[in-house]
């Protein structure tokens, strides 16, 4: 039942049709040559080629397991990336399934094979290479874990599972069958994001020593709704029953559900505190938090959560570090992780828009480092009114710089390219199964400290693989 | 704030380069779409809204002199008589095979953002095309491509013909394509960013049974997506 051909002719008529009407457009002629001009991206030009393939021989064998929203998305940065050879996509969802088949039949001029089933998936596609599974949260572990057991190397979204004991599993698997698994922390393989972490932060320390971290992911109210779908292309409830979805709102918001998914702290905040913890080349010693149902009180999860974490780095010294995601407002200027130090602060943001560095006034000049390149300045700061400037004693206006390049790539992208190259051994993990854990380990304390209203105070038995399991949420 | 997400990724190596080409217009009445006050024999339409659907992580696009979303619900002013003569009627397409969804959702009257809402056609360069069936007098046109991401679509075209192969007697009504991509022209509309209001375009009493949109693609993504067009007329000769 759930797996289908169609027929070779109507895909060579396809192919053909796309071929017609896809002649190159001048306009994307002109950026190719400015960004290769330019020498300000950070990126590799190679990229800017979608059609470049490698030999057939090179080729990377994917599938993927899960055909939703975040599947188009990978494959909309997959496709960018030459050598990839998409074999088989699988979704409970009929009208998913079709989706991601359409989309690669009419990209790429070949049909996948088709699946409603991951285990059927695994079982029957024996040569896969490797198997991107974008399912909810509380599927990953066993999709992840079977995926590596058969064989395949694994790229799997984050949060990379629902539970600690799901996550732990999942580096176990990595470690025993020597499969790849690249979790999706994206900003980890991001340019913009390893040159602040490396160049800036590290190498010329142009923070001083970070004392303190911000970083907000806040969504309006209009943007937090639930899930919508034509009610005639859902899954029937057996179907849905069978995978464990209690019914249609389940399958379709299963992040406001905690049996399914961490809410909005994994969904989210698991990418910035993420961040917090490469950056600091260090993970907290404890956790508080607080969260609510202010705006979405039918649902399980909180729809706002603040949460401190303390760091003791070896780096930096003390380092508190507060994080907020709200889904009742959007106001505090986008999603961003700024990183507070004595000399200077990094703001930075997938998005350029929120991406922001300001130098202390006592900090010593970083004009040398404009010089190298290795920043931009925007402008010289507005002198602050002397009256208002008295009155709040208010510090000296901060000088304002910012990157010297933009991204020119979808933001998955690199993080896609850095796992193929690894399968090819010619790069190793950004972020593999371990990094990912270690990362994510306090993550999944949030909600507990939320919910307890109690102090956490983290233990080997709270963050690490091989702690003991006795650490419940 | 959201339009500002739209950033310029041009250098300015590749500004020069286009200075050369026509540049984006720097939007017009009628792209705006808004109704200001009614003139006498007109009427101020606004549709029902659907709700809100942003969902994922917004891609940041490379468009230049994007239009955000409206700060306001907009509306759309044409004479008094005038109502849509679009809905239910039939929908082609230069993909006659969309990856998903089905050409009826087109005209079905449904405005919402999620899957089973549109339908997708194929990437690069593609129209759909609403036969009304019988001449109108065209006074607007109100599109909604797809909303629940943050994007613009490249090249939107929409163009009126009496000639179902629109080879001629074809009037350009929107144009953003302002390299000339599709060969139609360079359009001097501008690009903008898709919501749940749609984007209404005024048109000034043009005679057609065709009504054709052409897109190229979106930021985000090489496809085309449409979730529904409603058009604004009057019988011709009533």
């Amino acid at each position: 039942m759930s797996k289908r051909q169609i027929s070779s002719a109507k895909v060579l008529s396809m192919k053909e049709k796309n071929s017609k009407s896809q002649p190159i457009s001048r306009r994307r002629f002109l950026q190719s040559g400015a960004l290769a001009g330019a020498g300000l991206f950070f990126g590799a030009p190679s990229v800017l080629s979608s059609q470049a393939r490698n030999a057939p021989s090179d080729e990377i064998k994917v599938g993927f397991i899960g055909c939703g929203a975040q599947q188009q998305v990978l494959f909309s940065a997959m496709r960018n990336i030459p050598g990839i050879h998409y074999q088989a996509v699988c979704d409970i969802m009929q009208d998913r399934v079709g989706g991601a088949f359409g989309r690669i039949r009419a990209t790429f001029g070949y049909s996948p094979n088709r699946y409603f089933d991951a285990e059927e998936m695994l079982n029957e596609e024996t040569d896969l290479d490797a198997v991107i599974v974008a399912t909810p949260d509380f599927w990953h572990a066993r999709h992840t874990n079977w995926s590596l057991e058969a064989g395949r190397h694994v790229f799997c979204e984050k949060m990379m599972a629902h539970t600690i004991e799901d996550a732990r599993s999942m580096v176990r698997t990595a470690e025993s069958t020597g499969k790849l698994c690249q979790i999706n922390h994206q900003r980890r393989s991001n340019p913009r994001y390893r040159f602040t972490m490396q160049e800036l932060i590290r190498k010329n320390r142009i923070c001083g020593d970070i004392q303190n971290i911000n970083g907000q992911w806040n969504r309006s109210v209009s943007a937090s709704q639930d899930i919508d779908v034509r009610e005639t292309i859902l899954p029937d409830r057996e179907v849905l029953r069978k995978y464990g979805f209690a019914d249609a709102h389940q399958f379709l918001n299963w992040r406001w559900y905690r049996d399914l998914s961490g809410g909005p702290i994994s969904d989210l905040g698991a990418h910035q505190i993420d961040i917090y913890n490469w950056f600091l080349e260090d993970t907290p010693k404890s956790v508080v938090a607080s969260g609510g149902r202010n705006h979405f009180r039918d649902r399980e999860h909180f729809d706002n959560v603040m949460a401190i974490f303390e760091y003791d780095t070896p780096l930096h010294g003390p380092v508190r570090a507060f994080y907020q995601v709200l889904t009742g407002t959007s106001a505090g200027g986008g999603y961003y992780e700024a990183f507070m130090g004595t000399e200077g602060t990094v703001q930075i943001s997938e998005q350029r828009q929120f991406t922001d560095i300001y130098r202390e006034s006592g900090a010593p000049s970083w004009d040398p480092l404009v010089r190298r390149n290795l920043l931009r300045r925007v402008a010289a700061s507005a002198p602050a009114d002397a009256d208002d400037a008295v009155a709040s004693y208010e510090s000296p206006p901060l000088e304002k710089y910012d990157l010297p390049g933009v991204l020119n790539k979808p933001v998955h992208q690199p993080h896609l390219e850095n796992f193929f190259d690894s399968l090819r051994g010619r790069a190793t993990l950004n972020c593999d199964a371990r990094a990912a854990f270690e990362s994510e380990a306090p993550i999944f304390w949030v909600n507990p400290a939320a919910d307890s209203r109690e102090y956490i105070r983290f233990t080997d038995e709270h963050l690490t693989v091989e702690g003991a399991r006795t650490a419940e949420y | 704030m959201k339009n500002i997400s739209f950033v310029v990724l041009l250098s300015g190596v590749s500004l020069a380069l286009l200075s050369g080409c026509a540049e984006p217009g720097n939007g017009t009445e009628r792209a705006e779409g808004a109704g200001g006050e009614p003139e006498a024999g007109q009427v101020l339409h606004q549709p029902d809204f659907p709700p809100e659907q942003i969902e994922g992580t917004p891609e940041e696009g490379e468009l230049a002199n994007v239009e955000g979303v409206p700060q306001r619900p907009p509306s759309l002013r044409f004479p008094a008589g005038a109502e849509i003569v679009s809905r239910e009627k039939p929908v082609t397409s230069s993909d006659d095979f969309p990856i998903i969804g089905d050409l009826s959702y087109i005209t079905d009257g449904n405005k919402r953002a999620g899957e089973g809402y549109y339908v997708e056609l194929m990437p690069g360069p593609q129209w759909v095309q609403i036969d009304l069936e019988a001449e109108h007098e065209i006074h607007g046109i109100w599109v909604w491509h797809y909303h629940r991401q943050e994007r613009a679509y490249r090249s939107v075209v929409i163009q009126i013909s009496n000639d179902e192969n629109f080879e001629s007697g074809v009037t350009t009504v929107f144009n953003n394509d302002y390299e000339n991509n599709l060969g139609l022209g360079r359009g001097r509309d501008r690009p903008y960013l898709e919501s749940r209001y749609g984007k209404p375009i005024r048109v000034d009493g043009v005679n057609g049974r065709y009504v054709r949109l052409y897109s190229d693609g979106n930021t985000a993504n090489e496809m085309n997506h449409y979730i529904e067009v409603q058009v604004f007329g009057i019988p011709a000769g009533s």
